[in-house]
This record gives structure tokens, sequence and C-alpha cells, in this order.
């Protein structure tokens, strides 16, 4: 285990060389997605030149939530970007044999070509968003909350990555698995709103069986002091459950993956 | 116990049967069809360590999906693999520490890094010391000539270059068992020679057991001790490459610098005595039998029809052998 992370971070070490080869495509990739978020924010602000809340949430709340749930989703884009295109990437092409054929778990060297550096300029924009919101919304910050911002920030990400790799194995059936991934993906935009405005079944759906609202509705209630209970050793519990169950999904599709060839 | 064993092993596809056009499509996505083939069927053999093999047979005869499953990238239908008492399906990982393997043109270096980082990693993924480390690149190094080649990065090299990279990343961890799928496709005759000297030294120097496809069969020619020949899934041959030879190869060419040819030879003689390959005024090239006709016959009969003036004998190679087989003109028992 310690052995497949130190190799995963010289993986993460390569690819950060290789994108310093592409420094261009990096600032540029950074400039569109700083400009996506800003067309997201104008959204959010027209909903609110049309009314002062939602269930109970005022503009200002909900810009806490949106800069929760976009730095979960930075955190996921710069460690698992490299699931998106399982089928086209590396098994289309033949890559994939390659990765098999290494002493590490193959999830180790896909994750380890993660190289959207791009999403880091996001998550500073978060981070900024979410500290003046709560100024804003006169919360005291502590060293305490800034850690604890940053520390569910990752599990955050983690959650969304794993729900992510769980879905990437549809690359072992489809060269177009990006797709599917992508549709699962996009379940996050329901937890961009508060879940108290969903019915049941969303309900269940995000928290239970993709738990997209632990990374963004209930690290937002902590940092506004509305918490219940230890979040920080929810979500840590919900992280190792949530990856060894993912784990398990991606072996399965690997062997199937391997039994009937491609 | 041999390095590798393998028996009775079975490699069994379902293929879907697509009908052309949109009903057919969509009958398809309904109610899918698919057809069982047998890639490989029932095949059995022992590699000893430090052996050379040269694993042959035409496209699709069964040569990939054998050695994908020797590597655990494939799962068998049913029977046995052992590679050095691992079965390479169940232990992949622990499997692959042991051994190396080149797939064609796929590359498992990192295609937008200098060669020298994607060693680097090689190195931290197989846990290998300094000294190792060290060793293996110097000698590699001078071997296959890399000097130049390091710092550059992977997609800027030639195929030729990037090749060579490719076999010492594959040798660096000390492997026990190389398989090499293809290594020499495409590339020109100085690389090619250089990566079969490689080949050969490293195979000698360390007893490494190397497993080799191709279809340059000047590679196994010079490199191989031992072929197994598959085809259409069965094994048709498995042995060493000399007696291969000898037991296939009957035929002999003769070629013959003649003048004042009095006859066409090609219409004056019939096919079951010998054949006659190329005919010109001044030349002729003949194929026979061995068993059946000595050279002096040969050179006899044509001397009836003109005065020869220079001869020259060849046996027949590897690859006119085994075009033959494949074209079943040498029915095997």
């Amino acid at each position: 285990m310690i052995r497949n992370i130190k190799i995963y971070f010289s993986f993460l070490g390569a690819s950060l060389k290789r994108m310093i080869e592409y420094r261009v495509d990096c600032i540029i990739g950074m400039i569109s997605q700083i400009a996506f978020q800003v067309i997201e924010l104008i959204f959010i602000w027209i909903v609110f030149q049309n009314t002062d809340n939602i269930a109970g949430w005022t503009f200002e709340h909900l810009l806490l939530l949106y800069g929760v749930t976009m730095l979960s989703l930075a955190v996921t884009d710069v460690l698992f970007d490299s699931t998106y295109s399982i089928g086209y990437r590396l098994i289309r092409k033949g890559k994939f044999d390659t990765i098999l054929l290494r002493p590490v778990h193959p999830l180790i060297s896909i994750l380890g070509e993660s190289d959207t550096t791009t999403s880091l300029g996001y998550m500073v924009l978060s981070i900024i968003l979410i500290i003046s919101m709560l100024i804003k919304l006169q919360i005291t910050i502590t060293a305490l909350l800034v850690f604890k911002i940053l520390y569910l920030g990752i599990l955050g990400g983690l959650i969304i990555g794993g729900i992510q790799t769980a879905f990437s194995i549809a690359g072992f059936w489809t060269y177009k698995s990006n797709e599917v991934v992508w549709s699962v993906f996009q379940l996050h935009k329901l937890a961009e709103y508060p879940i108290e405005i969903y019915n049941k079944f969303i309900k269940v759906l995000i928290t239970l069986i993709f738990p997209f609202a632990f990374a963004a509705y209930y690290p937002t209630l902590e940092y506004l002091q509305l918490g219940k209970g230890n979040l920080i050793f929810i979500m840590s519990l919900i992280v190792i459950v949530e990856w060894i169950i993912v784990i398990k999904i991606w072996d399965w599709g690997l062997n199937k993956y391997r039994s009937t060839g491609n | 116990m041999a390095l590798i064993e393998v028996k009775d092993l079975v490699k069994k596809y379902k293929i879907s049967q697509k009908k052309h056009g949109v009903v057919g499509y969509i009958k398809h996505l309904i109610h899918p069809k698919y057809k069982e083939v047998t890639a490989v069927n029932n095949i059995s053999f022992n590699i000893e360590e430090g052996e050379l093999v040269g694993y042959i047979g035409e496209n699709g005869a069964g040569k990939s999906t054998t050695i994908k499953m020797l590597t655990g990238l494939l799962t068998p239908t049913s029977g046995k693999i052992e590679v050095n008492g691992i079965v390479p399906n169940e232990k992949r990982i622990q499997n692959n520490k042991q051994i190396g393997a080149v797939f064609g043109q796929k590359t498992q270096l990192w295609w937008d890094l200098p060669v020298i980082e994607s060693f680097k990693l090689i190195k931290k993924m197989y846990d290998l010391s300094d000294k190792e480390y060290e060793e293996n690149l110097e000698k590699f190094t001078k071997i296959l000539d890399l000097k130049d080649l390091l710092d550059k990065q992977v997609k800027n090299l030639s195929l030729g270059q990037k090749m060579r990279c490719e076999i010492a990343a594959t040798f660096l961890h000390n492997p026990k068992v190389v398989y090499l799928d293809e290594p020499t496709i495409g590339l020109d005759i100085l690389v090619k020679e250089n990566i079969r000297k490689f080949i050969k030294d490293i195979n000698k120097e360390q007893k490494t057991t190397i497993i080799l496809t191709t279809h340059d069969l000047k590679d196994i020619e010079e490199v191989c001790d031992r072929i197994i020949l598959i085809d259409k899934g069965n094994i048709i041959y498995d042995g060493e490459k000399e007696n291969f030879k000898n037991e296939y190869g009957k035929h002999i060419i003769a070629e013959f610098i003649i003048e004042n040819k009095s006859k066409n030879i090609t219409l004056e003689t019939s096919e079951e005595e010998f054949e006659v390959i190329e005919e010109s005024e001044n030349s002729i090239k003949i194929k026979f039998n061995h068993d059946k006709l000595t050279v002096m016959d040969v050179v006899k009969s044509v001397s009836n029809y003109c005065e020869i003036l220079d001869m020259h004998i060849q046996e027949e190679g590897l690859e006119e052998i085994l075009k033959e087989i494949y074209r079943g003109e040498i029915i095997n028992d």
C-alpha cells in the first residue's frame, strides 16, 4: 500500500514535469475554466434578482455553497481527470496493456497520469470565494476553520473522484466511457443547491447512493456552524468505505475485461 | 521443473455477429448473437530457464493470444500456466515483477518525458537498487548506443531510436522472462541487428528466458535456438530450429548460369522431378526435393538442354519452409 502510494506520487511528479512542458496549454486551460465559473456565478446572481432566498438560503449562503462545491470539484479534477477517457485514450490505443504489465495496481498508473494543473487556479478561486463569503456572513476565521476547509475540500474531492473512478470501468466495454462518467458526474449540479429543496428520492440519491452532498452541502453547514455530529470523522469514514467499494468494483471490471479480451 | 509450464491451454472468444443495415443493427442491440471462436486450442509446452524461443505463426494463428495469457493480460478459458511457480493471471502484479514485455509499437515509456525520466520511474516501480540501475543503464547505453537519446523526449525519437530505448526499459529490472512481440517491426536493418545482438548478449549473460514472436524470420534464424510453430490455435512444431529445417526443409534451390540453350526446359520436364522457378536465355533457377534427387541428377538433366557455366546451390530458408507449411504443401501428421 505504502509502496503503491509512493509510486503514485512519482507518477504525479512526472505528470507535473509534463505540464511544465505544455505551459501555454496550461494557461489557456486556466483562463477558460475561470471564465466558465464566472458565467455560473452570473447565473446564480440572476436567480437572486428575482428572489431573496432559496429555502432560507441567501445569496451569500449560496455563493458559499457554490465555493465549497467548486473546491471539491477542483480537487477531483486535479486528481481524477484521467479516469474520464480510459476507454478511448487507453484501451482503444492498446496503452492499457502496458499499464497492466507494470508491477503496481493499474489505478495507480491511471490516476498518476492526471495532469489538470489548470484546475489549481480554480482551487485558489474557490478558497477565496469561501473565505470572503464566510467573512461577509460574519463568521470568525480561525486556524481550525481554515484547516477544515482544506481537509474537507480534499475529502470532498476524493468522494466525487471515487464515484468517477467507479464509473470509469465503463471503458472496459465501450470506448465512449467518458460519456458515462460525464453523465454521472453531472449529478454534482444537484449538490450546488441546498438539499432542502429536493424530494426524498433525490436526497437519498445524493447523500447515500452517490454522496455528492458530502462534497458540498454538509461541509457548508459545518462552516456556517450549523452542522450536527463530527463531520471530519463522518467524511473520513465515508471516503474509506467508498474507496474500498470503488476498488472492488474496479477490480471486478478489470477481471471481466481480462476474460473477454478486446 | 521448467521455468514456464503451459498445459492444455485453451482460449475461446465470443465474437458478436452483427448484421448489416439499421434493422440488423437494432436486432443486434435487442438480441445479440455470439459466435464462439477458439483462438488457442489445447496447447502444452515447457520452457527451461535461459531458453531463446521463437514463437511463430501466421496472423491470427493464436500467437498474441498465447503471449497475452502468459503475461496475465488475458484469463485462459481453461488449462494451466505457471511462470516460475506463479500463475500469471491470478498473481498478476507479482508476476509482473519478474517479467518484461515489448508489444510491437505500443510504448511503455512516458511519451512526453525525456527517456531518462521513464527509466527513473521504472527504477522506482521495480524497487531497483542504485547499483543495479546504474550498472544496467551503463551497459545498455553502451550496447544499444543510447547516449544521445536519454535526454530527448520519447515523442521526438525515430521508430528505431524508440525501440532501442524500449528494449532497454524492458530489461532494466533484470527480468527472469521477457516476451518480445514483434520487436523489430518496421525497423531498418542496422537497428534490427543491434537489437538481435543485444537480445543474444543478455540471454547469455543473465540467462534471461526470452520468447520472441516475429514476422521477420531473420530474427528467428539469428537469435532463437528453439521454434514453436502455431497454426489455427494448435502447435504444429516444437523443437530445435536446426531439426525444424532438416525435417521440413527438404528442398534445394539451384541456380545455373547457362548458354547455348537448345530447348525450353520448362516445357520439357515433368513437374514431379523438379520445379523450374525462373528461366531465361542464360540462367535457370530450379527447386527440387533433396530426398528424391541429388544435385548431380539435376545437373545431368539440365546439361541435356544447354551448357552449364556456373551454378549456385542454396538450402531453403525458414521463410520458404514456413510459406510451404502455411500453403499446406507440407502435410503434418
